[in-house]
């Protein structure tokens, strides 16, 4: 049986059950709420920590890139300037941040570069990492050759969305090159000089041959005309004889200022046979003098190579000369040369010059196309080195070999491919 | 006129016709060669005249082409050598090897014309004292020996006593190979024969 004060105690128990429930459930709920904000303090610490991270990552590259003693700058598409470092600033004359950033990277672009850069910059917005050199003309007017390496930067989702762009001023460095390349082409010009210096004799010979079979030729006219003991018309065939010789003798002097014009190389496509003819022709004398018999394998069918026609000639020249030396020296008592033309394929051309002289002794033959190499007692050890230049330039490559007989040096020219022909004919017409 | 050829060597073909066109104004044969060994092998040295040579060429050159002809033992053909300007040292060389002359280019045409008419004239004389040479060396081929030992003593300007004693003949004997020898030699008197003697024995 249950009285009232029972009931009182059983409620006051159940209340007191339910108190003490709901504290500890109270308590939990507490501790997990500590737990939780704990969670979130370490969270946004972690977070603080990673932009900590972050700034000192900024600061540190920026300090790199401001510190960089090469231009550093960022472009958009459309070629404007978005950063740029301290040395860039310098690099254009830009007197502070605001006379570049903002504005277009084409204001210090030299006119006739502006589309090389334009393709350049398209490039790297299409993903690609290039380098281009370009003459650049600063704010203050300055012209200066700049070299860039640019690369796309890519955004989160991987879109190019600026140029980075490191910038070397490669003015001294261009200067350089270009006085070695002017060095050069006046060096050639001198060798071409004292060849002809080393020539004055043979070319004296030379000419005197048509002009003495000029005066025969006219002599003979007179003295018939004056024995009143010839026909007109008898006079018509040395008379004809007369001009022929006088254009031989142009003929020459045409050569010989060619061969000493001081000019940049002028590429046309050449008929290599047609250069080793001229070459003949106009070492004729030399041979002569050197008694020397010089015979030629030309290939009937060959392409044509690119090149600049008096230079090519004036490699062939040092060849055949310095054969034609090199056997007069050690009396040789064959003295031959023969100049051969081979094809590569259809993509080069070999020309051989072979002679029958003392060969070349093992231990120079590296050396033969050093400047100032020579092994005879008048030489001056440029006509080989030259010769190396001038294959070079052309893409080509030369190399000497010695045999039991003589030696042998032969050199490549790139050729043009037949297919080509329609257009190369045209050039040919005009070389 | 005479008869000459004159034989041009010279690799230039239009310099050798030219030379031709000048040379035949003076009615003289020309035969042209293109390179030395044309020459050696197409020449007829049985023919009189002379060779105008050029001394660069290539292959043989004209001195060797000199060394070579001297080295046969026919007849010598009188070279002119034809020149270029600074080549006076090979000419001095061609000329101590024997050759006739030289010219140097640029020449004038009546000073070439002279100096091949002077190797003309010269090798006619040649061919003159040849021929008379020939024709002595037969005249003296046709004596026997013992006219020779008689010959050769009358020479020594022994009397004919002397030179019947010296071989162990009569002076009769002596007598009569003289007057064989005299008649042989085609000879009038004791000069003529001691002159035709003495230019055997240079010969």
């Amino acid at each position: 049986m249950i009285t009232g004060s029972d009931a009182m105690w059983l409620g006051f128990v159940a209340l007191w059950g339910a108190l003490t429930v709901a504290l500890i459930a109270l308590a939990v709920m507490l501790l997990r709420l500590r737990e939780a904000e704990q969670r979130l303090r370490d969270k946004e610490a972690e977070q603080q920590g990673v932009l900590d991270r972050l700034q000192e990552n900024e600061y540190r590259l920026r300090t790199i890139i401001e510190s960089e003693p090469e231009c550093v700058k960022l472009q958009a598409a459309d070629g404007t300037v978005l950063e740029i470092n301290p040395a860039g600033l310098r690099l254009v004359d830009a007197g502070r941040p605001e006379d570049i950033i903002g504005k277009k990277i084409y204001d210090v672009v030299a006119q006739e570069y502006k589309d090389i850069y334009r393709e350049n910059m398209r490039r790297v917005f299409e993903g690609e990492a290039v380098v281009y050199e370009f003459k650049s003309i600063t704010l203050k007017g300055r012209t200066c050759w700049m070299e860039t390496h640019a690369v796309p930067l890519r955004d989160a989702r991987g879109a190019v969305y600026a140029l980075l762009g490191i910038t070397r001023d490669i003015t001294e460095h261009k200067w350089a090159e270009e006085q070695g390349r002017r060095h050069q082409t006046e060096l050639a010009r001198v060798a071409r000089l004292s060849t002809m210096g080393e020539m004055a004799t043979g070319l004296a010979h030379e000419l005197n041959q048509p002009l003495s079979a000029i005066a025969n030729f006219a002599r003979g006219c007179i003295r018939r005309l004056r024995s009143g003991d010839v026909a007109p018309a008898d006079l018509i065939e040395p008379l004809e004889e007369v001009c022929e010789q006088a254009e031989r003798a142009g003929e020459i002097m045409r050569h010989v200022r060619d061969f000493v014009r001081k000019s940049e190389p002028r590429m046309t496509a050449v008929d290599i046979n047609q250069v080793v003819r001229s070459v003949v022709k106009f070492t004729e004398l030399e041979a002569r003098q050197h008694e020397t018999v010089v015979t030629l394998h030309l290939a009937p069918q060959q392409p044509r190579v690119w090149a600049d026609s008096i230079m090519v000639e004036q490699v062939i020249c040092n060849l055949v000369r310095n054969a034609m030396e090199a056997m007069a020296e050690t009396r040789s008592l064959r003295r031959e040369i023969m100049i051969r033309t081979v094809p590569q394929g259809e993509d080069a051309i070999e020309i051989e010059v072979i002679d029958t002289g003392p060969g070349i002794d093992g231990a120079v033959i590296d050396q033969v196309f050093d400047q100032f190499f020579t092994t005879k007692p008048e030489g001056v050890g440029m006509g080989l080195s030259i010769s190396r230049s001038i294959v070079e330039s052309h893409g080509g490559s030369i190399r000497a070999e010695s045999r039991a007989g003589g030696a042998t040096f032969r050199f490549t020219l790139q050729a043009i491919p037949l297919r080509l022909s329609s257009d190369e004919r045209r050039y040919s017409l005009h070389s | 006129m005479s008869d000459a050829t004159v034989f041009i060597v010279d690799d230039d073909q239009a310099v050798a016709r030219s030379l031709r066109w000048l040379i035949e104004t003076v009615r003289l044969k020309v035969e042209t060669f293109a390179s030395a060994q044309a020459f050696l092998d197409g020449y007829d040295a049985s023919k009189p005249g002379c060779l105008v040579l050029d001394v660069r060429m290539p292959g043989m050159s004209g001195l060797e082409l000199q060394e070579r002809l001297a080295a046969r033992r026919t007849h010598h053909v009188p070279i002119i050598f034809i020149t270029g300007h600074g080549d006076v040292q090979m000419a001095v060389r061609a000329v101590q090897a024997g050759a006739f002359d030289f010219v140097e280019k640029p020449f004038n045409d009546q000073d070439l014309l002279d100096r091949i008419q002077r190797a003309i004239a010269f090798e006619g004389e040649q061919r003159g004292r040849e021929a008379h040479r020939a024709q002595l060396r037969a005249l003296f081929a046709s004596l026997t020996p013992r006219e020779r030992e008689v010959l050769d003593l009358v020479v020594e300007g022994l009397s004919n006593k002397a030179i019947a004693n010296a071989l162990g003949l009569s002076a009769k004997t002596v007598e009569v190979h003289r007057a064989k020898v005299m008649e042989k030699l085609h000879a009038r008197s004791l000069s003529d024969l001691v002159k035709l003697a003495m230019q055997h024995q240079a010969a």
